[in-house]
């Protein structure tokens, strides 16, 4: 049974480290972009619109002439990086409201505990859509849009791991030792609530990324003439028929983006779970 | 010398709908270098008596005393510089992510290393178990740390909430020999919570069985254990009879 598990142990190992990796090259590629795109992503050329892959532009043109692969790049950047940084906030504002939540409890945490069961009680692309739509078009209302409702998972997850840790006999020694709640938030707490939350942001990504591209798409996100994944399937499906590579590489590049991150999120989260 | 006292102490609990008394009007006292046992069965409110004691609870009515000076409702960082508690599930009450000498350093801030290298050498831990994480110790290597950091804390007065009853019985004999080593080294006092009353036998010199949440007879040791008046002692000892052949 132990060798089973030891066994067990190893391939998961050997998935997040796949997953890892993939997401690593992913990430530098994005952030290195200038190294990588062959082409100016926005540099238009009226003698190649619509070009198919060729040499110089292995993914093709779209219908200014741009170069496609040179646009997913640079327009994974734009994705990943709004992506990340919508789960670090939504994870350090969440995290913090739940540990609180769960800690000292009260009004404010039956409050705050109500306002997330009602943010739980509609789809998130639902808010997200209403509010972006209020908020006008950009990636900063994208941003606010859909992190109405993302703090929300991480909240509750930190309240109800705060919720069994604070009454451990190792919180109350520490009590017993004259420590400060900050001291036991910082040293306990927040140590033993982390694995789980952040198994939680990685899961997120994927579904964030969704987001973002799905409002850019609607034309709710990021505008062009900025390389988005979103966006890019956007203004390239009116001519889908004509020149289908500029709509299948964002795509593609957003379906594999998703897959390595759920993945590893999900390898992460079986790992745990062992 | 009077060490801890606790007057008329009173705690209720909300259960569903219904009040419950955990523990009503309890008085006891506790004198220097004593070792004091609180028996009873399960749901009799010793361990609830013990977190009244620690401060970690609130009585509801009833004031504790520590040298004569009142410390009802205070601060349990206050309460923790003479007094500690040793928990009944050893491994819960360190941090699993934390090694060893950092819990242990955690309650004995600024304490010396060399006190640190005789309550290990007393308690027959080797110091290399400082340096790993509480699920890599047995129970009883973890149970004994635990008495080393309480007692490292310097506090003078020990709560031991059940700490033997998730052992087997050759470790129980261990702490209770490590209990029996350590009282010769050092002073401190201690109130032991236990279902087992012949275990206690051996360690505590008085006793005080409650039964639903009332003290309902303390004495001598060895005067209760020979002469019980109530019947609940009398039903305790004699189970604890019939468990020992």
């Amino acid at each position: 049974m132990k060798t089973r598990s030891k066994k067990t142990r190893r391939q998961l190992l050997i998935r997040i480290g796949i997953a890892a990796a993939i997401a690593m090259l992913l990430i530098v590629v994005v952030v290195f972009a200038g190294a990588f795109a062959p082409n100016d992503p926005y540099q238009t050329n009226a003698a190649f619109i619509r070009k198919p892959p060729c040499a110089e532009y292995p993914l093709g043109t779209d219908n200014l002439g741009r170069c496609v692969l040179s646009r997913v790049i640079y327009g994974g950047r734009t994705t990943i990086a709004a992506t990340f940084f919508l789960v670090a906030v939504s994870f350090v504002i969440g995290t913090v409201i739940g540990i609180l939540c769960g800690l000292f409890g009260g009004i404010v945490d039956r409050f705050l505990m109500r306002i997330a069961d009602v943010t739980l009680a509609f789809p998130q692309m639902v808010i997200a859509l209403a509010v972006a739509g209020i908020l006008g078009g950009g990636l900063g209302g994208a941003l606010i849009a859909l992190g109405i409702t993302m703090w929300v998972s991480f909240a509750r997850l930190a309240r109800s791991h705060t919720l069994s840790i604070k009454n451990e006999p190792y919180i109350q020694t520490a009590l017993l030792a004259g420590k400060s709640t900050g001291y036991i938030v910082l040293r306990h707490i927040l140590p033993n609530t982390m694995a789980p939350i952040l198994t939680n942001a990685l899961t997120q990504i994927g579904m964030t990324m969704i987001g973002i591209s799905g409002l850019s798409f609607l034309g709710l996100g990021v505008v062009p003439p900025t390389a988005e994944w979103g966006s890019m399937i956007n203004e390239a499906r009116a001519y889908i028929q004509i020149a289908p590579w500029a709509v299948l590489a964002p795509a593609v590049a957003t379906i594999i983006t998703i897959i390595v991150f759920n993945y590893l999120g999900d390898a992460v989260m079986d790992y745990r779970d062992l | 010398m009077e060490l801890l006292k606790g007057t008329e102490l009173t705690k209720a609990y909300r259960k569903k709908d219904r009040k419950v008394t955990a523990v009503d009007r309890v008085s006891f006292s506790l004198q220097e270098k004593e070792f004091l046992a609180i028996v009873g069965e399960s749901g009799s409110g010793k361990s609830s008596l013990l977190r009244l004691i620690a401060g970690l609870d609130r009585p509801d009515a009833g004031r504790l005393y520590y040298r004569g000076e009142d410390y009802t409702g205070k601060k349990c960082g206050d309460i923790g510089r003479f007094l500690q508690m040793v928990f009944q599930d050893a491994y819960s009450s360190f941090d699993p992510k934390m090694k060893m000498l950092d819990s242990v350093r955690e309650c004995g801030a600024g304490k010396s290393e060399e006190d640190l290298r005789e309550l290990l050498k007393s308690t027959g831990l080797d110091e290399a178990l400082l340096m790993k994480r509480p699920g890599e110790l047995s129970g009883g290597q973890c149970q004994r740390m635990s008495i080393v950091r309480a007692l490292y804390s310097g506090a003078q007065i020990l709560l031991c909430d059940e700490i033997t009853s998730a052992l087997d019985v050759s470790t129980q004999a261990q702490i209770v020999h490590v209990f029996q080593q350590l009282r010769e080294e050092r002073i401190f006092s201690a109130i032991f919570v236990s279902h087992d009353i012949a275990l206690m036998g051996e360690l505590c010199e008085r006793i005080m069985v409650m039964k639903d949440g009332v003290c309902v007879e303390e004495g001598m040791m060895q005067e209760v254990i020979a002469h019980p008046t109530h019947d609940y002692t009398k039903l305790l000892i004699e189970n604890a009879r019939k468990q020992s052949f």
